[in-house]
């Protein structure tokens, strides 16, 4: 069957097991019929239908990351104020909102990126008002003691301890402060330890950060599972329908187009095989150029499993025992990060080189038709695949939510990937993969360590 | 939690089970066969072999692990390892390998368009595994590399949890790492682990577990070609009985690090074949249920005192789902242990923190629940395990883990018990359980033989508060009481290692 009608018979069973209406968005990408509502406030309610019997997953997306982090000194503030939305507010102090949570048998979380932080519940859909109730009033109505701000700074910092022991974290926080000189994407998400460790001194800039961000129209509520979609609209407008829409507009700076390629090192004091990372600058996130899809492509046919580089590096020559590569999917212009362990520390320049000759090739050599139609089929699978629970296809969809403020975009970038040609991958490679956009980051075992 | 340009490789997902699963189960010469079947168009597979690092014999600790994964990771009799991957892509399918102390299970997920192109690769490898030279070369590599580098050096909570196994069941046949020992795999040779392969992985330990849309017949299609595996001894290695420690028994893993990770445990003769279990999980959950803010543990050290990222608690082997909170499938044990994680913390608060983690315990060991507590904790507990089946291949792990332990699904079980459950069934089993006395603690910390000595003069160590002001003063007096709390070391039994000669033979 070729691949187009495979998907087809695959988006339709799926359809089929939800019982639902045929998708909005029939013959995209993304299966499932999306219901949508702007409050007049302008926050965004978002319903998917889901068979999950008796399950939903209620995500409240916040269109602010790291990246909004534009004052000195105050990086990874949206990912510790995301812990602070956890200390509860007049009508549920924290622990009354921990209750409500353990009475329902909740599975309740949030995490932060560089562009948006998610908030999530999945718990029963008979409790559905009571997660709009609980989930409205902390967004308005937080309300947190200094004394309690400054505990809280201690989990953040107690985060960035327990995530310090891999190199993982040392190496990108290298790897972005590097290659970025302007934009807030120069630091993690998790922010540098100076800031981290001065955070208890940040109480009244957090009331100023909820008064900036935690506003209607920056947030998006999104409903997938068992849920009704005009019973779900009337449930927002009764509890999001007073909340009073904000005013602040943040300047991101621009990063100015790198010149010249850059190197650094990462000396590491524990036994480690050496890591590469290299990264070049790449667009945003955009739903009508095809360069980011291109060079998604190019991810996978150079560095997944069945990757020509894949094949060379780890499989034929095993010099590497880890590698992996691919474009960050961001607001403002994000980097493509190429990561290698390797096995032997004497090997990494060869690594280098390999890495790149195997960039090179791509802008003489037109990757062949069929074997860009293979990524192409891997890639649209792999999606379908990822949306077999309500939380999964909650997550899928927030991630095009925060981007866009709009599901659709999932069928409008599936269009792009598909418009895809080999020459526009030659394109790509010979547009990005140059030296003075390059920056290469080295992590490896000091030399005293291993005496 | 964070995230930068994630490229989650979270398992597959299912969605709605729309068949009621006809379960069954066929003995005679065909291999065990465990059905759910499915409406939805992805087909998942569990092969489960009832043998684990537990039979890696002495001198080849890691031989299972790296059996398994040359088989997973290799080619077929008619396919190298690179023609397999690469026939596998376009379908996007999923094949992995999971060893464990008891148990290795080869997982597969397919949508079922592919499901015959897929299969016979899946069974290819494990019916006529390749053996490459190359294959077995590059998984020692990684499992080497893990031991090496990855534990002794870059995961320090894993690191804490290791070496709390290692103490919990030293001389014992879980003791050593399921990816085993560095001298042992670097002497394992091709024809040992082909060798191993054929002699351990048989019809008599095996379980097909099969679950999805698949199409009729197939099911008699899987268990007739798996048929063909040799027969062989099904019972698992007798265990020697688990020593209790005395006292408190220390082992510390000195390494450079900025944290502070500590993982406390004692052994437990209770596993889900023993209604005491039930119990017990209600609980520990109480006390600290993982990544939630219910627990005491975590109320107290991570929300009142900002001490670390979190503290939990379990009644038995726990290890995340992959990309999820939920409990792991398939790492059941005969004999199980309770644990406390404590993740790291500043070095100067590891003493306190191990105090006030221990006296949470004994508090709990002491005092059981109250009746509201006991309440709303079986409250929680009904409802959040009807969450972790949400997918297919879940349902199907914790289907085979019933059968290991004789029940139900965990999930059903708990549904069955614990309505049935009282007040006093769970504070007598805390208290015919549950102490603070003697425990094993696994600690990981730069300076390793100071803090040992701190801990056995057993003087106060108080906590220092990244931001002290505001603190309420009940929380001033308790942390007066933690200081103090004395814990009884046995010294004699407790060492100081160097995290650089751990896993070597």
């Amino acid at each position: 069957m070729p691949r187009l009608l495979e998907a087809a018979a695959f988006l339709l069973a799926l359809a089929a097991i939800g019982g639902v209406a045929p998708a909005a968005a029939a013959g995209g990408l993304f299966p499932f019929p999306v219901h949508e509502k702007v409050l007049a406030n302008g926050l965004k309610v978002v319903v998917i239908p889901f068979d999950s019997p008796g399950i939903v997953a209620y995500y409240t997306v916040v269109r602010t990351g790291s990246r909004n982090e534009v004052e000195p000194g105050h990086s990874g503030f949206a990912h510790f104020f995301e812990h602070m939305m956890f200390r509860g507010t007049e009508r549920y102090p924290a622990e009354r909102y921990n209750d409500v949570l353990k009475a329902l048998g909740a599975d309740s979380n949030a995490f932060t990126t560089d562009d948006w932080t998610g908030y999530y519940i999945v718990a029963s859909s008979a409790a559905v008002e009571k997660m709009f109730e609980i989930e409205s009033d902390r967004f308005q109505n937080l309300r947190y003691t200094e004394a309690a701000f400054k505990k809280e700074a201690g989990a953040v910092l107690g985060e960035y301890r327990k995530n310090f022991s891999m190199p993982f974290l040392a190496l990108f926080e290298k790897v972005q402060d590097t290659a970025y000189t302007t934009h807030t994407y120069k630091h993690t998400t998790m922010g540098f330890l100076a800031d981290i460790e001065a955070m208890p001194t940040r109480y009244d800039y957090s009331l100023k950060f909820f008064d900036r961000f935690y506003r209607p129209e920056n947030c998006i509520v999104l409903v997938v599972g068992d849920a009704r979609p005009e019973a779900t609209f009337a449930l927002a407008e009764k509890y999001y329908g007073s909340w009073k829409r904000g005013s602040h507009v943040v300047s991101i700076p621009a990063e100015p187009p790198q010149t010249a390629a850059h190197e650094a090192s990462v000396p590491w004091a524990n036994p480690t095989l050496p890591y590469l990372a290299e990264a070049y600058h790449v667009p945003g996130f955009s739903t009508t150029d095809t360069a980011l899809p291109a060079l998604d492509l190019i991810s996978e046919h150079l560095f997944s499993e069945s990757g020509t580089l894949y094949k060379e590096l780890v499989i034929d020559k095993q010099w590497v025992d880890l590698l992996q590569g691919g474009p960050d999917q961001t607001r403002d212009p994000g980097l493509f990060n190429i990561l290698a362990r390797v096995k032997e520390p004497d090997r990494v320049e060869e690594v280098t080189t390999r890495i790149r000759a195997a960039l090179d090739e791509l802008k003489t050599t037109p990757v062949a038709a069929e074997r860009l139609a293979q990524v192409k089929s891997h890639h649209r699978y792999a999606f379908l695949m990822g949306l077999g629970t309500a939380p999964s296809v909650a997550r899928r969809a927030a991630q095009y939510l925060q981007l866009a403020a709009d599901v659709g975009a999932i069928d409008r970038v599936d269009d792009l990937y598909n418009r895809v040609t080999p020459a526009e991958i030659q394109a790509a490679a010979k547009r990005f993969f140059v030296p003075e956009n390059r920056t290469r980051v080295v992590l490896a075992q000091k030399q005293e360590a291993k005496s | 939690m964070t995230g930068r340009g994630l490229l989650m490789l979270s398992l597959l997902m299912l969605g709605a089970i729309a068949v009621a699963a006809p379960a069954g189960r066929e003995g005679g010469s065909k291999p065990a066969l465990r059905l759910l079947a499915s409406d939805t168009p992805i087909v998942s597979f569990r092969i489960l072999f009832r043998t684990g690092s537990q039979d890696d014999p002495p001198g080849q600790e890691g031989i299972t692990a790296l059996a398994a994964r040359t088989v997973a990771e290799g080619g077929t009799a008619d396919l190298p390892y690179d023609e397999v991957v690469k026939r596998l892509y376009p379908m996007a399918a999923r094949l992995g390998v999971q060893v464990d102390t008891e148990m290795t299970v080869f997982t597969g997920e397919v949508h079922r368009d592919h499901l015959q192109e897929f299969y016979r690769l899946f069974s290819g490898l494990l019916l006529a595994p390749r053996f490459d030279a190359a294959d077995l070369e590059r998984n020692r590599d990684l499992l080497l590399n893990q031991l090496r580098n990855s534990l002794r050096g870059n995961d320090d909570e894993s690191l804490g949890k290791a070496v709390l196994n290692g103490a919990l069941f030293a001389g014992h046949p879980y003791g050593h790492e399921v990816a085993g020992t560095v001298q042992a795999l670097e002497k394992l040779s091709l024809a040992d682990v082909k060798g191993w392969y054929r002699s351990r992985f048989h019809r008599g330990r095996l379980t097909l577990g099969l679950a999805g849309g698949y199409p009729d017949g197939f099911q008699e299609r899987i268990t007739s070609d798996f048929a063909a595996l040799p027969d062989g001894d099904a019972a698992p290695p007798v265990l020697p009985a688990v020593r209790a420690p005395e006292g408190i028994t220390i082992t510390i893993a000195e390494k450079p690090c900025i944290a502070t990770a500590i993982s406390i445990g004692l052994p437990l003769n209770v596993n889900r074949s023993d209604p005491d279990f039930y119990a017990l999980l209600l609980a520990t959950s109480y006390l600290g249920e993982h990544r939630t803010f219910n627990g005491v543990l975590m109320n107290q050290m991570r929300g009142v005192r900002g001490l670390n990222y979190g503290d939990y608690a379990y009644a038995e082997k726990f290890r995340e789902d992959g990309g999820s909170v939920f409990p792991a499938s398939n790492i059941a044990q005969r004999q199980q242990f309770w644990s406390i994680w404590i993740r790291p913390l500043a070095h100067d608060n590891a003493h306190f923190a191990l105090r006030q983690a221990v006296r949470e315990l004994d508090r709990l060991a002491q005092r059981g629940l109250t009746a509201e507590q006991f309440e709303t904790t079986r409250a929680f507990l009904l409802s959040y395990s009807r969450l972790w089946t949400q997918s297919l291949s879940r349902r199907l792990g914790f289907l085979l883990d019933g059968d290991f332990y004789g029940v139900a699904p965990l999930g059903e079980e708990l549904a069955r018990r614990l309505p049935a459950l009282t007040l006093d069934d769970v504070n007598r089993v805390v208290r015919k359980h549950l102490q603070a006395r003697d425990l094993h603690v696994a600690i990981v910390t730069p300076e390793g033989t100071k803090l040992l000595a701190a801990l056995i003069a057993d003087q106060p160590s108080p906590i220092h508060y990244q931001a002290a002001e505001g603190t309420p003063e009940a929380v001033l007096a308790e942390d007066r009481e933690i200081e103090r709390y004395s814990l009884k070391v046995n010294r004699t039994a407790s060492r100081v290692v160097a995290a650089a000669d751990l896993f070597e033979r």
